[in-house]
């Protein structure tokens, strides 16, 4: 007996592969700054560090904060969140009375100073 | 996003170590010494050292910088300063023959718990623990430090029983 025919199979069109430029569909910019992606990252990490730092040193110190609208405020500063997002701050000083305890978004403030 | 907050974290180290003049929004000015630039917020942290008077840290948020001018690059004494800012509190009660002591005396008694410890940094002053936790000079608890929560607590606690029972 001869061989049943082969049952033709339909073929599938598989998707385009990558191009020959080996992008893999990453943005080709991200490739260019790749070769500074070690320093970019260093770089990044050295200057955070010393904030985080800088920030630990401020705890417990009393600072001047300035909010818009030419207001500043005096608190003692107790921690700063991630972001930071906020500042929390101890026995702020308010044109009504000093506030036990105080969260001032960062958005709020332009900046602040404490002595060392 | 203004266009301080923009830039590299490689165009704000340039910063770093030099004399600038901020200006921030409602004509808000800072001068100092830059100490860092945070890359999360593009914050300028500066140093001042008026005469006379205590030096202080000023933060200028990064959404509230318009304009960062350098007037001055800082000389090899000026860095030292600045470096000194972020040194860990050295504390004045030991000498570096004490502390040398005291790590080694710390070290090896973790070591005599089944602790794995070692040395670490330049000089070797921190003790590494389990390679999750550090402790610095003067090695007490309160110079413990790790992203371990569990960990931190645990070996505090460890810590401070060790220097009980040393006195």
């Amino acid at each position: 007996m001869t061989d049943p025919l082969p049952v033709p199979v339909p073929i599938l069109r598989l998707p385009r592969g990558p191009d020959s430029s080996g992008g893999r569909g990453f943005c080709r910019d991200s490739r260019g700054n790749s070769q500074h992606f070690p320093e970019l990252q260093a770089a990044r990490a050295a200057l955070r560090e010393r904030f985080l730092r800088l920030l630990s040193s401020a705890r417990g110190r009393p600072a001047r904060f300035w909010l818009w609208s030419g207001i500043s405020v005096d608190a003692v500063f107790g921690a700063a969140d991630a972001e930071p997002v906020a500042f929390q701050v101890d026995s702020l000083r308010t044109p009504l009375g000093v506030q036990g305890a105080a969260l001032l978004r960062c958005g709020d403030v332009l900046a602040f100073s404490f002595p060392l | 996003m203004n266009d301080w907050q923009k830039k590299s974290p490689l165009d704000w180290e340039t910063y770093l170590n030099k004399l600038v003049k901020v200006i921030a929004v409602e004509k808000l000015q800072y001068e100092g010494w830059v100490l860092t630039v945070d890359p999360v917020s593009a914050s300028i942290v500066l140093a001042t050292f008026p005469e006379n008077e205590k030096a202080s840290i000023s933060f200028i948020m990064g959404h509230a910088v318009q304009e960062v001018e350098i007037l001055r690059e800082g000389d090899s004494h000026m860095k030292q300063r600045l470096a000194r800012i972020f040194a860990p509190e050295e504390s004045q009660a030991y000498s570096p023959e004490e502390l040398e002591k005291r790590k080694n005396a710390l070290k090896t008694w973790l070591e005599t718990n089944h602790i794995p410890v070692a040395e670490q940094g330049e000089l070797g002053r921190t003790l590494c623990v389990a390679g999750v936790l550090t402790i610095d000079p003067p090695y007490g608890p309160e110079q413990c430090s790790s992203s371990n929560e569990i960990i931190l607590s645990r070996v505090q606690g460890l810590v401070q029983g060790y220097l009980e029972k040393q006195h």
